[in-house]
């Protein structure tokens, strides 16, 4: 970890910790502080973005640790949600299990389709392996869609709100606190992945594979588990995504939105645990605003011709990812290592 | 004595006349920033464009016509907030809660997928939702989202029965296969097959299902073909459905079989995706379908309103069903707030919030009475206990030298029990 000038590490606590100087616990407190009072002054709009981007922290930092850090890109992260999001609606409906047991179940049921899926990784990878996961996106989607007697088919389900110990999460305010703390949990846990054997075992994976099995990393195994772990967590945000909609349906997973959590961890930043966050925040809050903004500018440019305000928002994804690719590869996790390097270093950054 | 009571009457007539225009204009005058809110979403981007597009067109051109020339709703100008859902189901679901915090007194959507996305949560808080297209998932069972139409299920039932009695001339049962978008539009008609088969003496033989952006179905319809249908019903947007007539057509299965559409594809979109065959004819000649408004062609104030301000504004949507539908949901939403404010008064109702939204339903959608919406549907407006559908008429139509053509009256869809809904 970057550490500001004349901080030094004297012990391997010290060396372990995530967050090491005051300035960081102050930080860190002041974002807490922020977060877990932001019903007080976010309405029930910004708390019900504040939850989709939660949901999307959850399942985007699964793939970054699949794929930033394991190098095994997968397109299939949606379809990993769907597994999840029904594992859980059918738990809780139809088997009245309690809901903290139902999501385990969804992170554990979708980890466990992601190792099926991922055990072509082991014979291929890079390009032939978004190919299989693709196919994983569409198979799970038609498999939910055509398992009627289960998952209700086209019609899809309703879903109970989740509720822990007779309490029912049910206004927007109560969903963000359950999301907000599952999504620090995963984050944290994923971070800390990231610093374990397995992490490194992943990232010498991502690097060369051949140099990895040579060091004696078993790579079948490590591959599975990233997988497993990757899709664990599609399979908890596709629970809350269940949970916090009231309904499921395969329309809830497109293969867009598969692309869309690349495009995410691309923008934020690959193998890295700020990545995620910074690339779902980044992307969820241009769709918001392309979302408000379209109507605007129709009134206000009415020669404009129909339908161009719409189409802003896929043309400006999509520039915006190839921006990114061009002038940031690296992602905003990058640009803000940059920036906190200048602010420790001023006024002598060179 | 004869003669005076004539005067006294023909004054009184002239008065009555001269005061006509002043007395309409005396309804409540909103005063400065005093408007009744309403969400708006249409899947505009994403995959079916072609639907989204027009419909957004059609609200907003609607609206502004409502306000200039209709005085608003009750006196009071009509604000709609318009989202392009993108047909992202996530989002639906945000957008749902903006326009709750905006305070909207009610929302609709262009999609019954939309509204099932929207429909949860909506129900929830007692938030009323109108949905332009929709699926017996929607309104059953009976909660707080209403059409302004019949469902596909209704849809299902009117082309069966005109089948069995205008066309089918065999003897025993016809054999009936249904080829379904994946959803809630495929889902809708089914439930209306499986609720109403039996009874109307109809086999079902197959059921495939397509997806919204399918570009063949060779293989679905061999499958279809082997079964030897009298009667082929496709349920999808138009694009897909064209993708399903055009494969039937190189199959041989059409002509042959008579082939029906359900109201979500039946639109002119269809019969031009559908394109011309190498004859120069229409692919989707001879086609039947099901749609709950009139067309482009019919002598009704609402056409002549609607052609006019669609010349003015978006000229490619003239002859676009989808423009027309949301144009007819925008007027029967007037109708629902203008009765509102009649019974409560606008204060009750200007803030928006949950009070609000049980005014709108319990002294708005449910007090609405025999409105015709400007003869663009074929009933009057009203609600009937237990049954969301606030007009239950449709009507068989045909393409005819490539155009949409009405042949049937209008007909009454009574309401159907789906069990599986309805518990």
């Amino acid at each position: 970890m970057d550490l500001p000038a004349g901080t030094r590490n004297y012990t391997y606590a010290q060396d372990m910790a995530i967050f090491r100087t005051k300035t960081h616990w102050f930080l860190l407190l002041v974002l807490l502080v922020f977060l877990f009072t932001a019903p007080v002054w976010f309405g029930n709009y910004w708390l019900s973005v504040a939850n989709l981007i939660g949901i999307t922290i959850i399942a985007v930092t699964g793939l970054n640790l699949l794929t930033g850090y394991c190098g095994q890109l997968s397109i299939g992260q949606a379809g990993f949600m769907a597994v999840g999001a029904y594992t859980s609606a059918v738990l809780v409906g139809r088997f009245n299990l309690p809901f903290p047991v139902a999501i385990l179940c969804a992170g554990v049921g979708a980890g466990l389709v992601g190792m099926l899926f991922g055990i072509p990784s082991l014979r291929v990878r890079g390009f032939y392996l978004a190919i299989s996961t693709i196919a994983a996106q569409f198979i799970i989607v038609w498999v939910v869609s055509h398992w009627t007697n289960l998952t209700g088919g086209f019609s899809g389900m309703e879903v109970k709100p989740a509720s822990i110990g007779g309490f029912v999460f049910r206004s927007q305010a109560s969903e963000y606190f359950l999301i907000l703390g599952i999504t620090i949990a995963a984050v944290f846990v994923a971070k800390n992945i990231a610093r374990t054997r397995t992490g490194r075992a992943f990232v010498a994976i991502r690097d060369n594979d051949l140099a990895a099995e040579t060091l004696g990393i078993n790579l079948f195994r490590y591959k599975l588990t990233a997988f497993f772990v990757g899709c664990f967590y599609a399979g908890i945000a596709g629970s809350l995504l269940a949970h916090t909609s009231r309904s499921v349906s395969a329309d809830y997973f497109p293969f867009m939105d598969s692309v869309l959590f690349i495009g995410m961890i691309i923008i934020g930043g690959l193998g890295t645990t700020l990545g995620p966050i910074l690339g779902a925040v980044f992307l969820r809050l241009l769709d918001v605003l392309v979302t408000k903004l379209s109507p605007w500018l129709q009134s206000a440019f009415p020669g404009l011709p129909p339908g161009f305000t719409s189409g802003i928002a896929p043309m400006l994804f999509g520039l915006v990812i190839v921006l990114f690719l061009v002038f940031e590869p690296r992602g905003m996790s990058h640009r803000w290592q940059l920036l906190k390097a200048a602010y420790r270093y001023w006024p002598f950054s060179y | 004595m004869q003669k005076r009571l004539m005067l006294v009457m023909s004054v009184v007539l002239g008065l009555a006349v001269l005061a006509l225009p002043a007395l309409t204009s005396c309804g409540p005058k909103a005063k400065e920033g005093q408007v009744l809110k309403i969400g708006m979403m249409t899947p505009s981007t994403g995959p079916v464009p072609e639907k989204g597009v027009p419909g957004q067109h059609g609200i907003q051109d609607a609206v502004e016509y409502i306000n200039k020339e209709l005085n608003g709703a009750g006196g009071y100008p009509m604000q709609a907030s318009w989202r392009d859902s993108a047909y992202d189901m996530a989002k639906v679901g945000t957008i749902v809660q903006d326009f709750m915090n905006e305070g909207d007194l009610l929302f609709t959507t262009h999609s019954s997928s939309e509204m099932k996305a929207a429909q949860g949560k909506a129900n929830e808080a007692g938030f009323p939702g109108i949905a332009t297209f929709i699926s017996t998932m929607n309104l059953h069972p009976a909660a707080h989202i209403y059409g302004p139409t019949p469902d596909y299920g209704d849809d299902w039932v009117a082309l069966a029965k005109y089948y069995k009695d205008h066309i089918w001339q065999g003897t025993g049962r016809p054999k009936m296969a249904l080829h379904l978008l994946g959803g809630t539009v495929g889902q809708g008609t089914l439930d209306g097959a499986q609720a109403k088969a039996a009874e109307l003496g109809i086999d079902l033989v197959a059921t495939e299902n397509h997806a919204l952006t399918t570009t063949s179905e060779i293989e679905s319809l061999t499958r279809i073909k082997a079964k030897n249908p009298d009667v082929l019903i496709i349920s999808g947007v138009p694009a897909s459905s064209a993708v399903v007539l055009r494969d039937a057509k190189k199959l041989g299965i059409y002509p042959g079989t008579t082939v029906m559409l359900t109201s979500a594809s039946f639109v002119q979109a269809f019969v031009d995706l559908a394109g011309k065959d190498d004859s120069g004819a229409f692919v989707a000649e001879g086609t039947y379908g099901v749609a709950h408004v009139v067309t482009w062609d019919e002598n009704v104030p609402g056409v002549a309103k609607a052609r006019e301000y669609a010349q003015k504004n978006h000229p490619a949507d003239i002859g676009n069903m989808d423009y027309l539908g949301t144009w007819a949901t925008v007027l029967v939403i007037r109708e629902i707030l203008a009765t509102a404010v009649k019974n409560v008064g606008y204060d009750a109702l200007a803030k928006g919030g949950p009070d609000a939204w049980k005014l709108i339903e319990e002294q708005g959608i449910k007090k609405v009475k025999g409105y015709k919406i400007e003869g663009l549907q074929g009933g009057s407006l009203s609600f009937t206990p237990g049954d969301n559908r606030l007009d239950k008429y449709l009507r068989i139509y045909q393409v005819k030298g490539g155009n949409i053509v009405p042949i049937s009256d209008w007909q009454e869809a009574p309401l159907v029990a789906y069990s599986q809904y309805d518990k």
